[in-house]
């Protein structure tokens, strides 16, 4: 395996406390499992704040992670020895796998040597180079600091470079600025894969280009992976490109992946329910079937959503996905107010209560009922809702217990989802008060 | 574009840059006027007869006519007491003036830079540190660190450079800092990470020549400030050498003469603010070209 | 068919110390009434400069040279801006391009905002941050149609609880817009029409509720100098002299202020903005891209304008956040009777939401067609190659343009895209092609 991750943790401390005096974290990566393999384009899709841009810094070494592994140039039955280990506790021997094979305690030359074999083309041609140096010095700063040539030698991989990437040779004197987009992510091109790397992270490499241009580009990646056989993470939120370069798939939610597989089963045949929303929202009418419109925004990463963060947003979401009573109680309440006034007394109060239930007074159980009858397919909210029982207090709703979803296998690929766990005792729905 | 198109056009900017600055009419003057000065400081430097300046390095004063006089034909500006003449003393003046306040401007710019840029890619509690000692420098009125150090020092023209550096540093630390925190968010640098260069290299051969161009500009205008500055100290008496030409100490050899004699405090006065103006009205023009904003 | 706007060989050039870049060489098109339009293009093509031109928004270095803009048929847009570029005006001199631009702000005062108004890309920096997005919404209100909010106030003053039930009783046996506004002129209740159907509408209230909330539209109380305020406005013959003592006119101010942040509400509720009266309080900041987006476009759509421009609307949201607002759009167009031009690079896009498209290359149109016709049977080379440029989901060999944008300052002879032009021709490289209607309602300039 080129590369791989297990468990990938970032968090970003912010300013000021959350409850408890805990300081605030934005969770922008929250445990990641990645693999890349020689040769391979490995896509990973995700809107803003899905986390993605902070996976491919992290997959570099570029950001030290809070916690988890990036492992490079592994071979899989040690990556498999490695797996096995942590499943037994074995952290001593895990932890000797780690130091032989982690990007992130190397120093000196055996950094070198990394940096040797891995590059990154950034999505801003504007920003990237360096406008102080010109195309020669761009290209041949990886090559030099890196000891892969000497001087007189790198000038002339230069040269040759420039031929690879489709730019006359006397672009060498130039600066950034005397160049068009196109162009300049050509020599960000250049740069990436100077030192012959194994592995070259992309991140939006074409978004700042125009169509016409973005299509060069993208066909030039495409060359270079078959001759050098480089593998690639293409970073994007742009499903079309994905398509056309990728050969495995990730999606990415709120800092996880949601939905990992061959690209023709995660883009032509998505299952989990934002890659379906994600997939019929790209606009087209080339793009088969209806489109399915997403309520809300894109989750809080400093407090996701609990069990599963797509949850707020899923319309296929059922009891086990992660609703909280004051996420049940607001929606009752909502539609009591609104929807239903015609059913309930002004007086309907709406709460929850310490046991970590809904509770209703000045109603009764009929109209609660019949409410939750009517609208349980369109609020995914009421599915969270195990049982009720009526007291002096008013009615209570005791909710199904929310757990977080583990990455379940269907078929060629894995999917975070309930709707796809196996059934067995471990993943099934557990009320509140299993007592009971 | 072939080569032949590149040079033309890279001969264009530099046209559009001239021609930005040259419609400034107030910034040419300003040039003007600096270049006056710095020919003659360096006139003064490597052949003062050319000007008819003997004895270029202090002041001639003439102890059978000390009163201060009128300008009349032998002396252009007049004189000062004690009987120095104030043509050719201004003249060598601005020589000293220009070569010191340059002195002040380079050590503190050069030493304030690096601080600012280090202090900024590091970061944590070394940027901190760093960053608390600058304020306690700007809460000590410059002219009170300066009279300090020289009366530490010696009070002489080196020292008082020394002490104006000193006070000068911090601002140049705080400015070259806030460019680099801007400059370290670009992606070059996290590129040039990826490639395997190490932090120090990317420290002076990235953010380092970024972060300098506005700073080129601070210090030419700063060298009015710093010249206005040095003769304030130099008027208030931090010399203890009498013969020193030196234009804010010209001023204070005619003060207490200021009603009868003015010339003798206008002249040298005048010297010092006209550089100061002008290297203000310079800034300015350079500043229009500098500002990616032109208009048409 | 109704125009909405008509442009006729519009060119437009930018003076620059480094020369005259031509952006716009001739642009030719139709608008109808209530229709999508979409303008495609590259960077460069000259379309954000089109949008700009039609609501008068240049910069001071831009200059009309030839062309109209007619509007609705009555008037052309850009005359002011044709007058101040005679022969005769010196084109680089900053004085005299800063007094045409005060004569175009003049002339077009009171179409720009109320009648055209403009929606950008960025809605972080369209919107004022320290503002609140209500009063945002409000202040366009105020400025172009104060008369409409001092009508609906004082609409629901009048109003009787007779009243109120008998639109009632109109709404539940299906009376459609114009009964109600007939009913509310007879009994000089004007303002109350719209209010009542933008509650009717609502589909997240229970139709008891909506009865609720219209039978409560009626008897409301004014303070004597609200009511003063209200009604002088109402007869809208200017300020009277003593509304324009400092302290008193800002009170005036407030009055118009509460109405227009309750028509704030009904404008969010409409275009589906959750909890639109807590919105209404809030700063651009704490909201999302998706609904600062929906706020711009709430006061573009405030005073019910005939045209809308919408430039690069969805270009900074994200894919699940772009398809909400296309959607709105969709709705929106039904709903209003307003016609759009959409701007956009992304072609994708607008095949979602156009009805017609025109591609622009270099500063001109080259071809114009129903969305589905340009799609399924692109003619001019360029919408050819730019189509086979778009990757697709199902995936199939993406082709580039070659070779670059042209300088616009050097813009090539004949056609502007021969360099690139598999097809080109010696005539396309001397004369420069005409539109022409290839089908119906298909138009080619090649």
């Amino acid at each position: 395996m080129l590369i791989a991750t297990r468990q990938l943790v970032k968090h970003f401390p912010l300013k000021g406390t959350g409850a408890f005096g805990n300081p605030l974290m934005l969770k922008a990566v929250d445990g990641v499992n990645i693999q890349v393999r020689e040769g391979e384009i490995v896509g990973v899709v995700g809107e803003s704040g899905s986390g993605k841009t902070t996976l491919g810094r992290l997959v570099l070494g570029l950001l030290k992670p809070t916690s988890g592994q990036v492992f490079f140039d592994i071979p899989d039955d040690v990556l498999q020895e490695y797996d096995d280990y942590v499943a037994n506790n074995d952290l001593k021997k895990a932890a000797d796998i780690e130091k032989e094979y982690s990007i992130f305690n190397k120093r000196g030359n055996s950094q070198k040597e990394i940096r040797k074999k891995t590059n990154i083309v950034f999505q801003d041609p504007y920003s990237s180079l360096d406008p102080r140096l010109n195309v020669l010095d761009i290209i041949t700063e990886p090559i030099t600091s890196t000891g892969y040539l000497r001087s007189n030698e790198a000038v002339k991989r230069c040269f040759e470079l420039l031929d690879e990437v489709g730019l006359p040779r006397d672009f060498a004197y130039r600066y950034p600025h005397e160049l068009s987009g196109g162009q300049k992510q050509r020599v960000a091109l250049a740069r990436g894969i100077a030192t012959l790397p194994k592995f070259l992270v992309l991140d939006e490499p074409t978004s700042a280009l125009d169509v016409s241009v973005q299509a060069q580009v993208l066909a030039l990646l495409r060359r270079i992976r078959t001759s050098h056989n480089i593998g690639m993470i293409l970073i994007t939120h742009n499903i079309a490109v994905i398509s056309y370069m990728a050969d495995q798939v990730n999606v990415m939610y709120a800092g996880k992946i949601v939905e990992t597989g061959p690209k023709k089963d995660v883009i032509l045949s998505p299952i989990y329910p934002y890659n379906v929303a994600l997939i019929s929202a790209v606009p087209g009418k080339m793009v088969k079937g209806t489109k399915i419109i997403l309520k809300g925004d894109t989750p809080n990463l400093v407090e996701p959503p609990p069990g599963c963060s797509f949850h707020p947003r899923c319309p296929v979401s059922f009891n086990m996905c992660g609703w909280t009573a004051a996420e049940v109680a607001s929606d009752l309440k909502y539609l009591i107010e609104n929807k239903y006034a015609d059913m309930f007394k002004a007086e309907t109060v709406v709460s929850t209560n310490a046991n970590g239930n809904v509770v209703i007074k000045n109603a009764n159980m009929s109209q609660i009922l019949s409410l939750l009858n009517l609208e349980k397919e369109k609020t995914r909210s009421l599915a969270a809702i195990d049982r009720s029982s009526e007291s002096e207090e008013g009615i209570e709703l005791w909710l199904w217990l929310h757990r977080t979803p583990e990455m379940y296998q269907y078929s060629d690929r894995l999917v975070s989802c309930f709707l796809y766990a196996p059934r067995d005792g471990k993943s099934s729905p557990q009320p509140v008060n299993s007592a009971d | 574009m072939s080569e032949a198109e590149v040079r033309a056009k890279r001969w264009e900017n530099t046209k559009l840059s001239l021609s930005v600055f040259f419609a400034n009419k107030a910034a040419v003057v300003g040039l003007v006027i600096v270049m006056i000065y710095v020919v003659i400081g360096v006139i003064d430097e490597v052949y003062p007869p050319l000007i008819g300046i003997t004895s270029a390095g202090t002041l001639v004063p003439n102890f059978f006519n000390p009163a201060p006089s009128p300008p009349s034909l032998a002396h252009l500006f007049g004189t000062t007491y004690p009987g120095v003449d104030l043509f050719s003393s201004i003249i060598k003046a601005i020589r000293i003036d220009l070569a010191y306040s340059l002195l002040v401007v380079a050590i503190g710019a050069a030493v304030g830079s690096v601080i600012g840029v280090i202090s900024a890619t590091v970061g944590g509690l070394m940027d901190e540190i760093v960053m608390r000692i600058t304020d306690i420098f700007f809460s000590i009125p410059y002219l009170v660190l300066a009279l300090a150090v020289g009366f530490i020092l010696g009070r002489n023209l080196l020292n008082m450079s020394l002490a104006l550096a000193i006070v000068w540093w911090p601002l140049y630390a705080r400015y070259t800092r806030s460019q680099t925190l801007s400059t370290k968010e670009f992606t070059f640098v996290e590129a040039a990470k990826a490639s395997g260069v190490s932090r120090l290299k990317i420290m002076f051969k990235h953010i380092l020549p970024n972060t300098l161009p506005p700073v080129f500009i601070q210090v030419s205008l700063d060298l009015g400030s710093i010249m206005v500055i040095f003769s304030t100290l130099a008027f208030i008496g931090f010399i203890t050498n009498a013969s020193i030409p030196e234009l804010g100490y010209l001023t204070s050899l005619g003060l207490s003469y200021v009603q009868t004699a003015p010339w003798a405090v206008i002249f040298p006065g005048v010297a010092i603010t006209l550089f100061a103006l002008a290297v203000n009205l310079m800034g300015d023009g350079l500043r229009d070209v500098i500002d990616p904003r032109r208009r048409s | 068919m109704d125009y909405t706007l008509k442009v006729s060989d519009l060119k437009v050039q930018f003076y620059t110390r480094r020369g005259i870049y031509k952006a716009l060489n001739g642009v030719d098109l139709s608008l109808m009434q209530g229709e999508i339009f979409g303008v495609a293009g590259e960077s460069g093509c000259g379309k954000t400069t089109m949008g700009l031109t039609i609501i008068g928004l240049l910069p001071v270095n831009a200059a009309v040279t030839e062309g109209k803009v007619i509007f609705l048929d009555e008037r052309d847009l850009i005359a002011p801006l044709r007058k101040g570029n005679t022969e005769e005006t010196d084109k680089f001199n900053l004085r005299q391009r800063e007094a045409v631009t005060k004569q175009v702000n003049k002339e077009l005062a009171d179409v720009r905002g109320s009648r055209i108004s403009m929606v950008f890309q960025d809605p972080m920096t369209s919107l004022n941050p320290v503002l609140q997005v209500g009063f945002q919404i409000a202040e366009t209100v105020i400025t172009h149609q104060p008369r409409s909010l001092a009508e609906r106030k004082l609409a629901r003053s009048r109003a009787t609880q007779d009243d109120t039930q008998a639109i009632v009783e109109l709404l539940k046996e299906g009376a459609d817009e114009q009964a109600i506004s007939r009913y509310a002129e007879s009994k000089g209740l004007r303002g109350i029409e719209t209010q009542v159907l933008n509650v009717w509408r609502r589909n997240d209230l229970g139709e008891t509720k909506k009865e609720k909330i219209i039978l409560s539209l009626h008897s409301e109380k004014l303070g004597s100098f609200e009511r003063i305020v209200l009604e002088s406005v109402e007869k809208g013959k200017g300020k009277p002299g003593w509304m324009k003592i400092p302290g008193i006119s800002r009170a005036a101010r407030g009055v118009l202020l509460r109405e227009g942040y309750t028509k704030a509400v009904e404008l969010l509720s409409m275009l589906e903005v959750p909890n639109p009266d807590k919105v209404v309080r809030m700063y651009p900041h704490e909201l999302s891209g998706g609904m600062r987006q929906r706020i711009v476009i709430a006061i573009a759509l405030a005073n019910n304008p005939d045209l809308v421009i919408l430039d690069e609307p969805t270009s900074a949201l994200d894919v699940t956040v772009q398809a909400q607002i296309l959607e709105l759009t969709r709705h929106l167009k039904h709903r209003f009777n307003t016609s759009f031009i959409f701007i956009s690079h992304d072609l994708s896009v607008l095949s979602e939401v156009c009805d017609r498209i025109g591609i622009m290359y270099a500063g001109r149109i080259v071809e114009i067609a129903p969305t589905d016709v340009i799609f399924n049977n692109p003619i001019h080379p360029y919408t050819q190659m730019l189509m086979k440029a778009i990757p697709r989901i199902e995936g199939y060999e993406i082709q580039g343009v070659g070779g670059t944008v042209p300088d616009m300052r050097n813009v090539p002879r004949g056609c502007a895209f021969n360099p690139r032009c598999p097809d080109a021709t010696e005539e396309c490289r001397i004369k420069k092609p005409e539109m022409v209607e290839v089908e119906e309602g298909h138009f080619v300039a090649c």
